[in-house]
């Protein structure tokens, strides 16, 4: 993700349009959020399976048990502290992005092992931000 | 046409965008629309936006839609004077034509003689053979020997289909493509026909080689004047379902379409026709050589005829409203004429990628492109629900241009800017028949979907690119966003009705 050409920025334009850009490469999509995730772009329609417990462990949390980055994101607050025990669905810390603020959620009830980002920090896809045991 | 209202009051029996047509031509004509609608369809746009909506049943067709009474004392509640059929439904239905006629309405189409006598095959095959048109030829042999048989193959011509007399669905055909193994292929036969049918009567037929579809739209009015508007070429469709339709066709030359005009104005005079119809014809061969075969005749108004429309410069339903208010039709063949291409994409509720399943659902995200030289027949809206109960069509999208290729494009730029989110549709598949190097070149039969169609899929199936994933991504977090702002409602839960309400449309 270092390569500046692969980092995809979304851009929210209201109404359930985005604008895509890759580079200088620029594309409209739409997007409805649900219980499924309906994208579509370039005249193809994708279902993406979200807030079911399923498919929130696997897009946030690894084999590991470390709660990643789904976007590239700010550290807005982090709510929890290490040795810490959280309950499913409690918010752990709030990210930013694109001006919007998203909280990420503990896919299960455990013990906060680590904390491995810092508020203010800003943090790529797939970056582990905290560790969780139990 | 003069500007008098032909009519104060319409009432029209079918629901979807045809329904919508029909309502906007009213509009256009100072002419008050009365929708009828069944409990599904209580929020439908046609029930909306009609001047008046009355309910005439439940859900299901049989007891909504297809309900000659229901309709019947709809119309007569609404006090409407005539009645348009739309298309499927009872459009094509001789007896609900009469039962307007006997409850003092008029029926925007044929006569009931014409839907009866083109409603069967072998009466509308006669009618034909009396025009003087060609017919595939074919006959049942009296004498059903072996060597009768084999001598009716030679009098109708190779390559022939032998067929069950009593069969159906293609079950039971054999080709036979000359003399040699003729015996054992019409023996073959006939075992085949006595094992489904129980009855080893076979049908002679020539087989039309990569046959395509083409079909010409006529127009008759109730003072012996009788014209057509040029081909429509239908050659893409599965299951005998069309999926793309154009005008001109790609292969009909100018010599041929006059020969085949003048045909479909025969067959259409000698069954005493009126009001907009369609004569389909199966084309063999290529250039000014090619035959044609009359194939059957629809009395209705096609779901195609948006492509007639946008190449001829006819509005056919005020067309069809003004012959049926017994006004002449206000042009000569002489003066019609076909300018540039028109290409329409029937947009479906069903997944390509699984064999078509139709698609149930809301219709979360809705948004109709607006380019050049694009219209769009829609019969739903964001927010609408879609039904399991009738027809998967939900829309249909028509692209004109001064050439096939502009309208190609134009059909093509547009279909990638058509999002419908909530429901699958075979927008993919739109697009892989547009950008399909036979369609390209303007070479497709009938046969070509189902001969290709699996290919063509194979390639609908993939993951999500990881553009489609930030899209997600960012749109569930705007969704999170919303829900956590106002006050903790399901994450991304969304209600189409009240996020309608602050749409601008």
């Amino acid at each position: 993700m270092s390569d500046s050409r692969d980092q995809i920025d979304v851009v929210p334009l209201g109404n359930g349009r985005f604008q895509v850009a890759q580079g200088s490469k620029r594309t409209i999509a739409y997007a409805v959020a649900g219980r499924d995730t309906w994208v579509f772009l370039d005249g193809r329609t994708f279902v993406v399976s979200d807030t079911t417990d399923d498919a929130r462990r696997r897009s946030s949390i690894d084999e590991q048990g470390a709660l990643t980055a789904p976007m590239p994101a700010t550290v807005l607050s982090i709510n929890v502290a290490a040795g810490q025990a959280v309950k499913r669905n409690d918010v752990v810390m709030v990210l930013e992005a694109m001006k919007m603020e998203l909280p990420i959620r503990s896919p299960r009830d455990g013990v906060v092992k680590a904390i491995r980002c810092e508020a203010g920090e800003l943090v790529q896809p797939g970056a582990t931000l905290v560790e969780l045991e139990g | 046409m003069t500007s008098a209202r032909p009519f104060d009051r319409v009432l029209i029996a079918n629901r979807g965008e045809i329904a919508v047509r029909v309502i906007r031509a009213c509009r256009e004509m100072g002419i008050e629309s009365v929708a009828v609608y069944s409990d599904a369809d209580a929020r439908a746009l046609h029930t909306t936006l009609a001047d008046v909506a009355i309910r005439i049943g439940p859900p299901p067709a049989i007891e909504s839609y297809l309900s000659i009474d229901a309709i019947l004392a709809a119309a007569r509640q609404s006090g409407a004077q005539a009645v348009h059929p739309g298309y499927g439904f009872l459009s094509e239905n001789a007896d609900f034509a009469s039962a307007c006629a006997t409850a003092g309405l008029t029926f925007i189409g044929p006569p009931a003689q014409a839907i009866e006598g083109m409603g069967s095959k072998i009466a509308a095959r006669r009618i034909a053979v009396e025009a003087g048109v060609p017919v595939v030829p074919g006959e049942t042999p009296a004498d059903q020997s072996d060597d009768a048989i084999a001598s009716a193959a030679r009098r109708v011509g190779f390559p022939v289909l032998l067929k069950p007399s009593e069969g159906g669905g293609g079950i039971g055909m054999k080709t036979a493509r000359s003399d040699q193994g003729l015996v054992e292929t019409i023996a073959q036969a006939r075992r085949e026909a006595v094992a489904a049918f129980g009855d080893g009567t076979l049908y002679v037929e020539r087989l039309i080689e990569q046959p395509r579809h083409v079909e010409f739209q006529i127009l008759g009015d109730h003072h012996s004047h009788i014209v057509h508007l040029f081909e429509r070429e239908c050659s893409i469709q599965r299951r005998h379902q069309k999926v793309i339709e154009e005008s001109p066709s790609p292969v009909v030359t100018a010599l041929l379409r006059q020969r085949m005009g003048e045909a479909a104005v025969a067959v259409a005079r000698r069954a005493g026709y009126r009001n907009a119809g369609t004569v389909e014809f199966l084309v063999e061969g290529a250039g000014d050589a090619a035959r044609f075969y009359f194939l059957e005749m629809n009395t209705r108004l096609q779901v195609e005829h948006p492509v007639t429309e946008q190449v001829t410069g006819v509005d056919l339903v005020r067309a069809q409203i003004g012959v049926a208010a017994g006004r002449e039709l206000p042009w000569t063949q002489q003066v019609l004429s076909q300018r540039g291409h028109a290409i329409e994409l029937r947009i479906y509720a069903e997944d390509p990628a699984r064999q078509d399943l139709p698609q149930a659902g809301p219709l979360l995200l809705y948004r109709e492109p607006s380019l050049p030289g694009i219209r769009i027949d829609s019969g739903v809206r964001e927010g609408s629900e879609v039904a399991v109960h009738y027809d998967p069509l939900l829309v249909k999208l028509i692209a004109s241009g001064e050439t096939r290729e502009t309208a190609r494009a134009r059909a093509l730029a547009a279909i990638r800017d058509y999002p419908i989110l909530g429901i699958r549709t075979n927008i993919p598949l739109l697009i892989e028949l547009l950008e399909h190097p036979k369609f390209v070149a303007g070479t497709i039969d009938t046969g070509f979907l189902d001969a290709e169609g699996d290919a063509i899929r194979a390639r609908l199936s993939s993951s999500p690119p990881p553009e489609a994933l930030a899209v997600a991504a960012a749109a569930r977090a705007a969704g999170t966003m919303a829900a956590t702002r106002s006050g903790g409602a399901r994450p991304g839960a969304i209600d189409p009705w009240s996020s309608l309400r602050g749409t601008r449309v």
